[in-house]
Parts: structure tokens; C-alpha cells; sequence
């Protein structure tokens, strides 16, 4: 084994470095392979888990992301033409209203990385606990 | 720390036989390893129960992940890296009941040169402040002493650059210095000199 050599002070033999380096072994009770054995023959045993079934679920994904992708996009373009044809209309909306109108998507967005944020550290939590 | 080099052909046997479907070849493997991964786990915890219930954990998720072995490094430093996160994880999950370091006194009478049982336990309690460290600063003094002081072997267990790792020592050896002042002016003693002697004859 190869030993990297360290600087004179670290090799200095202090005691501390002796009585860490000088434990003594301890051997194994008796019945610690067999028990290793026993969980690994039960591990063995238990049937492999089934794999996602990824071949059946891309064109489901990809079907899913397009329609909410288009109803997405349908509804933020009908927001955008409700809001259009709300100014032909010469209809008095007061500011306080039409600006949350055009900022629904930021707030939309918003929400999301609250959610994402809320999911993460719901998972980081669970894995801690 | 030679049984490393001259089982790495058996371990590698030992893996191709599993991964053929041999489930009784990991025997090989646990026979092997079983000695070095209780007293890497034994130094983590110093509780011999909960050491053996690390150890065999280790073991499974080695089983789990044998396949993952790229033998790109030896086995021994695959399993230990293994064993070490497993070590890890179990005691962030249930952690051990360890005094805070400025708890830990130094015992103020010394042992008398012939007492070698009273000498032991006072070496034992150095051994247990090591438990007492910052966690930055207790495993890679954990890892480096199993290791038996190499520290290029601790570092690949930890998965840390050696410069990183020798200044996590450095301060770790200055923080129990500085609970145990006295040790380092007192002169070896005879017993853990014998057992000193004892583990270089042996290698």
C-alpha cells in the first residue's frame, strides 16, 4: 500500500497519533456472516423490481405535455385578446385591475416555483427524517 | 491492510460469480471484509451492536450495487467508500450519544506506569472524544487511523482532495490536543508500546 508521506509535523509520532493508531481489532461475533448471508439470500429471493415502462409512457408524456402546452398557450392567448378587446370596448378598468391582468403570468409563474420549492424541501425533509 | 492486495483477485472472482447469478459466492466477499468493515464501523459508533448492524448493512447495499464496481478502482476502495457513506447516513439517521468535547475531562491523576487497565480506559476516553469532534473534522480522523495513517487511502474512502483531508486533520489533531494537553509530554507507555510493536510485526 502506498503511504503518502506527510510534512514533519503531522509525522511527528505524538502520543495522540499512537493511541488512535494502536486500536485493537475486533473480530466479528459468530453469527455475523451468516446473518449477512441469511438478509442477502432474502434480498435474492425477493423478486426484481418491475422497470418503469418507459416505451408505454414517453407517448403518453409527450401527448400530455402538448395538450397542456396548447391549452396553456390558448389560454394565455385568449386572456391577452380578452384584454385587448376589454380596451376596444373603451370599458373603464381601473389600473389596480388591468395591471394584475398582464402580470398573471408572473404570478402564475410565482405560484409554480413556490410549489417546486415547496415540493423540494418537502422531499429533502422526508429523505433527514 | 495486505489482505487488501492479495484478496483482490478472489474479490474480483467473487463479483463475476455474483453477477452470474451465484448468490453464495458474496460469502467470499463477507468472510473477507467482514473484520475490516465491523472496526471501521466500530470506530464511527464505538458501540459493538450498532457496528455489527452497520457492518451488515454495508454489506447489502454492496450486494444491491455490485454491478456498479467499475474496477477502476480496487474493490477494497470502492467497499470502504461504500461502507463510509452507509456509516455516514446511519449516523445522521440516529445519531450516537456523544458528550459535547468540552465536557470530556482529561483525567487529572495519571495512570501509574504499571496499571495498564487504568492506562487503557484513559486512552479509551481520548478515543471517544474523537466521537465528540465537529463532524468535519471526526471522520476524516476516523478514516485516517483505520487507514492505519494513510492518508491517500482515507482520502480516496472519503472522496476528498488529500490537502483537504490533511488540514481537517491537522485541526482535529489541535483540537484534541488541546483537551488532552498532557499526553503529548508524557513518554509512550509500555503496554501500548507492546501492542504498537505487536501491529507492525503483524503486517
Amino acid at each position: 500500500m502506498n503511504r503518502t508521506p506527510i510534512d514533519n509535523a503531522e509525522m511527528d509520532p505524538s502520543k495522540i497519533d499512537q493511541i488512535l493508531a494502536t486500536e485493537e481489532d475486533l473480530v466479528p461475533t459468530s453469527g455475523f456472516l451468516a446473518s449477512v448471508m441469511e438478509r442477502v439470500h432474502d434480498e435474492a429471493r425477493m423478486p426484481a423490481p418491475l422497470p418503469f415502462p418507459w416505451k408505454r409512457a414517453i407517448p403518453g408524456i409527450v401527448l400530455a405535455t402538448g395538450v397542456f402546452g396548447w391549452g396553456a398557450f390558448e389560454f394565455a392567448r385568449q386572456a391577452i385578446q380578452a384584454s385587448r378587446t376589454i380596451n376596444v370596448t373603451q370599458l373603464q378598468i381601473p389600473a389596480s385591475v388591468e395591471q394584475p391582468l398582464e402580470q398573471a403570468g408572473w404570478v402564475a409563474l410565482a405560484l409554480a416555483v413556490s410549489l417546486v420549492s415547496w415540493l423540494l424541501s418537502r422531499r429533502i425533509a422526508g429523505h433527514s427524517s | 491492510m495486505t489482505a487488501t492486495s492479495t484478496s483482490a483477485a478472489e474479490d474480483l472472482a467473487d463479483v463475476t460469480r455474483v453477477l452470474a447469478g451465484e448468490v453464495q459466492a458474496f460469502e467470499g466477499i463477507v468472510r473477507r471484509w467482514q473484520g475490516p468493515l465491523v472496526n471501521m464501523a466500530w470506530r464511527y459508533c464505538r458501540d459493538r451492536g450498532r457496528a455489527e448492524e452497520m457492518a451488515q448493512e454495508a454489506f447489502l447495499r454492496a450486494w444491491r450495487g455490485l454491478a456498479q464496481w467499475r474496477q477502476e478502482s480496487s474493490f477494497s476502495t470502492w467497499l470502504f467508500a461504500l461502507a463510509a457513506n452507509v456509516f455516514r447516513s446511519e449516523l445522521k439517521r440516529f445519531p450516537t450519544v456523544n458528550l459535547p468535547m468540552e465536557d470530556i475531562a482529561e483525567p487529572a491523576v495519571p495512570a501509574r506506569q504499571h496499571d495498564a487497565l487504568a492506562e487503557r480506559e484513559r486512552y479509551e476516553v481520548l478515543r471517544r472524544a474523537v466521537l465528540a469532534l465537529p463532524h468535519r473534522y471526526r471522520e476524516p480522523v476516523v478514516l485516517f487511523y483505520f487507514h492505519e495513517m494513510d492518508l491517500s487511502v482515507a482520502a480516496r474512502t472519503m472522496g476528498l482532495p488529500e490537502g483537504t483531508l490533511k488540514a481537517r486533520l491537522s485541526r482535529a489533531r489541535a483540537l484534541l490536543r488541546s483537551r488532552f494537553p498532557h499526553l503529548d509530554q508524557e513518554s509512550l507507555s509500555p503496554a501500548i508500546a507492546a501492542l504498537n510493536t505487536g501491529k507492525e510485526a503483524s503486517r
